[in-house]
């Protein structure tokens, strides 16, 4: 163990973890349902968990700061219907501009959490809660208790969940799975290279510190919350093109899904730490846990709700009791180490005297 | 930042007193209510000075620091830069104006590396982080005070004496020319002492002018050039270091006028209550040894970081010592909770009023019998209001509780009045101890002599009081004897009747009797082996490169890239 903590950080060593029950759990469940590696499983795993990655992009840049964003359920299903509908009354719309749209509502939607959060100092979780239920009465009430159907929607649109960029034997890489791909590692590079994703770290890091440095803290915040609104406007978008029939319960529940990714994933509910690859496997983890145990046990869709359940509670307790012991585990090591380089230096500890 | 012509480069560092000083503070008052922190507190600093801030707990000294870094406004006066006046307004405003402070808990943030906590506040290193080159920047940074560090590692578990030397090394970096360190030494090992010095003086041979506070009297005339004295909010000297001896420095830092507000009848204490020996918390207190009469009032002086309250929550089972026994008349009593310690007779009446003494928005009743409240009960466990009312009222006359009705919400009352409910809250406890921190803190000077006239009768119905104090008038008026702690050490039990303001504050400081009866003019600590070579850098013969380098470290020759 010492050997490994001398090798890897806690937080990299629980994405091995991770990475490591994933593998067990296919190989687990390749065992136990036929077929289970077959092209036509993996393309419906791999285009299912699509939609949630995107959003857990965003909503990991908002729980590193220490703040969560509930809201991205009804944002995604608000963006899905108001863009549909748009399309089935102006068919002509260029892709671009539909795309561009999503987008642009949900970067209206982040934004008006950034701001209750970051300057109207209202809690997050508070502040999402209600934006949560009122996105989803904007809806209703746009809607008119309509219902979007693929029928009215434009070709183009339909043509895309189809749509591949590579495929392989049967294994498809999906547009849409390419998107979500994207939008992960856009994420990292982000997180790891620009100075706004390490003031993220810093801010749920330490968020008097990072007062007291001048760092433009709540600035920040707000960027989060819009970038994540940003990113739910595109899986709005997603939404439409991967269902169609849109209704005015779009994407219910989807936060409690990305929420689960982003914890079971390793970031910190308390912000500071975490990956954008960590909340992909979290993703991943998530998607065929559920698919498989469809297929498998024939579950219902309230126990696909509980399994969330019970995963986030596992996620985090874990990561309290084992990452915590991890941690000091590792500060310890690094002491010793310390100690020991300065013993093997003589002359360092003399004073100046 | 492009100064007008007269500014002084930080090369010059050697041309020091007389220069143009690069920070000063003029006639600088601040008001927190009815207390006047700071009142017309004038302060010059020099680049390449030393200057260290001494003053009891309140004089004023904190108030100050967060003025010049722009955490909080003066009510009047003025501050200027390189001679020209300036407006900090908020911490980002003197970071960009090169005043920077670093404080006894350090500011890191754990989950960054440690270069990057190093260089996260500057603004002029764009939207893309080169974590190759922001690494060898730290390196070269910290090898200028002669520490390695493992920069790529995350800041968490860094020794507390590393975290203060990543703050430095980020004051540096942001190009600091004032360095406020406030009690920078107080959780540091002797080693570690050393090595901060040794940064220190890197620093001064860099023209970096510091303000130093410390608690550490020995600290203070080991290290600086000047020394300043705050009391009371009041500037009261600025001497060179040569000009001034221990003994002279505490007895400006005292010297305070004792009104004496309330005297005490003492009387023959009788029959011992609390006896405590050997009390022991791993790296909080140790050796705490005294017994309490009834009838008795046990000051305990001491400095902020004297570790006094954390024995009284040990006593009251909040943290309990590890080691160490403690006897109730006569019997061994093991206090593990708040509620035991309730049970057994001993209750503690906390310093910090507002988050720990009182639920605010509940009323002086219900705050009253909040402990007590099990001998509240009637049928069906129900809550009598009426027997609750009547103790409330009982107590609202008995300590004059001004308030219009007992159901008054505590958040309405004066802090005078708010003091004397949390004093009811533990009387109605029935205590045969009673634990009192900071009893009148921030409250008027008629509750004051109120809560002293309160103290005077607990005592002489029989009550055997520990009263933690840093009011020294008042420890000297009420108490009968005084506890004096300092660092988590007891360092003296003083009579009443042997008790100064000097020789308490002189204990708490670390000042041994003795050393008050000195001759003026001979200076005690400078004469130290590592004050000569403190002065040998700061008289710039000598390189510092020479002295400063560490023998592990990289060679300090900048950008090995």
């Amino acid at each position: 163990m010492d050997a490994l903590l001398r090798r890897f950080r806690p937080e990299q060593l629980r994405e091995l973890i991770l990475l490591l029950v994933i593998v067990g759990m296919v190989v687990f469940f390749a065992t136990q349902i036929d077929q289970y590696l077959a092209a036509r499983p993996v393309n419906r795993i791999t285009t299912g968990l699509a939609i949630t990655a995107v959003v857990a992009v965003g909503q990991v840049l908002v729980v590193l700061t220490r703040n969560i964003d509930l809201s991205v359920g009804s944002s995604v299903g608000l963006v899905a219907y108001v863009v549909g509908t748009l399309l089935t009354r102006w068919t002509e719309m260029p892709p671009l501009v539909a795309v561009g749209l999503s987008v642009g509502i949900g970067v209206l939607l982040g934004a008006i959490n950034g701001l209750l959060v970051a300057y109207g100092r209202v809690p997050s979780i508070i502040a999402t809660l209600g934006t949560l239920a009122l996105y989803r009465v904007v809806l209703v009430e746009f809607s008119g208790a309509k219902t979007v159907t693929t029928a009215d929607l434009p070709d183009w649109l339909n043509d895309i969940p189809s749509a591949n960029v590579a495929s392989f034997e049967g294994y498809d890489l999906r547009v849409m799975v390419a998107v979500a791909l994207v939008a992960v590692i856009i994420g990292q590079l982000m997180l790891r290279y620009l100075s706004f994703g390490r003031r993220l770290y810093a801010i749920g890091s330490n968020p008097d510190a990072a007062r007291v440095s001048g760092l433009p803290a709540r600035r920040d915040v707000f960027l989060a919350f819009t970038l994540c609104g940003a990113l739910a406007g595109l899986a709005g978008f997603m939404f439409l093109v991967r269902f169609g029939n849109i209704t005015v319960t779009a994407a219910q529940g989807l936060e409690l899904q990305v929420v689960a990714a982003v914890v079971v994933g390793g970031v910190a509910i308390a912000g500071g730490s975490g990956s954008m690859v960590g909340a992909f496997m979290g993703v991943l983890l998530i998607e065929i846990l559920q698919q498989s145990l469809l297929r498998w046990a024939e579950i219902s869709e309230f126990v696909k709700d509980a399994i969330l359940g019970l995963l986030i509670l596992l996620a985090v307790a874990t990561d309290t009791v084992v990452l915590g012991r991890l941690r000091e585990r590792w500060v310890r090591i690094r002491r010793r180490d310390q100690e020991e380089r300065l013993a093997a230096a003589p002359g360092e500890a003399a004073d100046v005297r | 930042m492009a100064g007008p012509a007269a500014t002084l480069e930080p090369s010059s560092s050697h041309e020091r007193l007389p220069g143009a000083p690069v920070l000063e503070m003029r006639d600088i008052a601040r008001a927190f209510g009815s207390t006047q922190a700071l009142d017309g507190v004038s302060l010059s600093l020099f680049p390449g000075e030393i200057h260290a801030l001494l003053g009891e707990n309140g004089a004023g000294k904190s108030t100050l620091i967060k003025i010049m870094t722009g955490v909080q406004q003066p009510d009047r006066g003025e501050m200027r830069i390189d001679g020209r006046p300036v407006r900090v307004s908020s911490s980002q405003d003197g970071q960009r104006l090169g005043v920077a402070a670093i404080y006894q808990e350090p500011m890191i943030f754990p989950d960054l590396s440690v270069a990057e906590n190093i260089f996260i506040g500057h603004r002029d290193r764009g939207v893309r982080v080169d974590h190759g080159k922001t690494q060898r920047e730290a390196e070269a940074v910290l090898a200028r005070l002669g520490v390695s560090l493992d920069v790529g590692e995350p800041a968490r578990g860094l020794t507390l004496a590393q975290q203060q030397t990543v703050e430095i090394a980020k004051a540096i970096s942001l190009k600091v020319r004032v360095l406020i360190m406030d009690e920078p030494t107080a959780s540091l090992s002797a080693h570690e002492v050393r090595q901060l010095f040794r940064i220190v003086a890197a620093l001064k041979a860099e023209g970096v002018a510091i303000l130093f506070i410390s608690h550490r009297m020995e600290e203070v005339f080991e290290i600086a050039d000047r020394v300043t004295i705050l009391r009371d909010g009041r500037w009261i000297s600025t001497s060179p270091r040569g000009e001034l001896t221990p003994a002279a420095a505490i007895r400006g830092m005292v010297g305070r006028e004792v009104v004496e507000l309330f005297k005490r009848e003492r009387t023959a204490p009788g029959a011992v209550r609390l006896a405590v020996r050997d009390l022991h918390k791993e790296g909080v207190f140790s050796g705490v040894s005294f017994e309490v009469r009834a009838g008795e009032v046990l000051g305990f002086a001491g400095l902020v970081g004297a570790r006094r309250t954390d024995v009284g929550l040990a006593l009251f089972g909040v943290a309990p010592a590890e080691r160490g026994s403690v006897e109730l008349d006569g019997a061994p009593i093991s206090v593990r909770s708040p509620q035991e310690a309730t049970r057994l007779g001993i209750a503690y009446s906390t310093e910090d009023r507002r988050q720990l003494g009182l639920v605010m928005p509940l009323s002086i009743t219900a705050n009253i019998t909040l402990p007590s409240l099990e001998r509240y009960l009637g049928a069906f466990g129900l809550v009598r209001r009426s027997a609750e009312r009547e103790t409330a009222n009982s107590f609202r006359d008995r300590l004059r509780i001004r308030a219009p009705s007992v159901e008054t919400p505590a958040a309405a009352l004066s802090g005078g009045n708010q003091q004397k409910v949390v004093l009811s809250k533990w009387l109605e406890t029935k205590p045969k101890v009673l634990i009192l921190d900071e009893p009148t803190r921030g409250i008027d000077v008629g509750a004051k002599v109120e809560v002293h006239q309160l103290i005077d009768e607990l005592a002489a119905q029989g009550m055997a009081i520990i009263m933690i104090s840093s009011d020294l008038p008042e420890v000297l008026a009420m108490s009968d004897r005084i506890l004096v702690m300092r660092e988590g050490r007891q360092v003296a039990i003083i009579d009443h009747a042997d008790a100064s303001q000097e020789r308490v504050l002189g204990a708490a400081m670390g000042q041994g009797g003795d050393l008050l009866a000195d001759e003026p003019g001979v200076d005690l600590i400078a004469g130290t082996a590592a004050a000569a070579t403190l002065d040998l850098l700061a008289s710039g013969e000598v390189d510092p490169e020479l002295l400063l380098r560490d023998p592990a470290a990289p060679p300090a020759d900048g950008d090995r890239a």
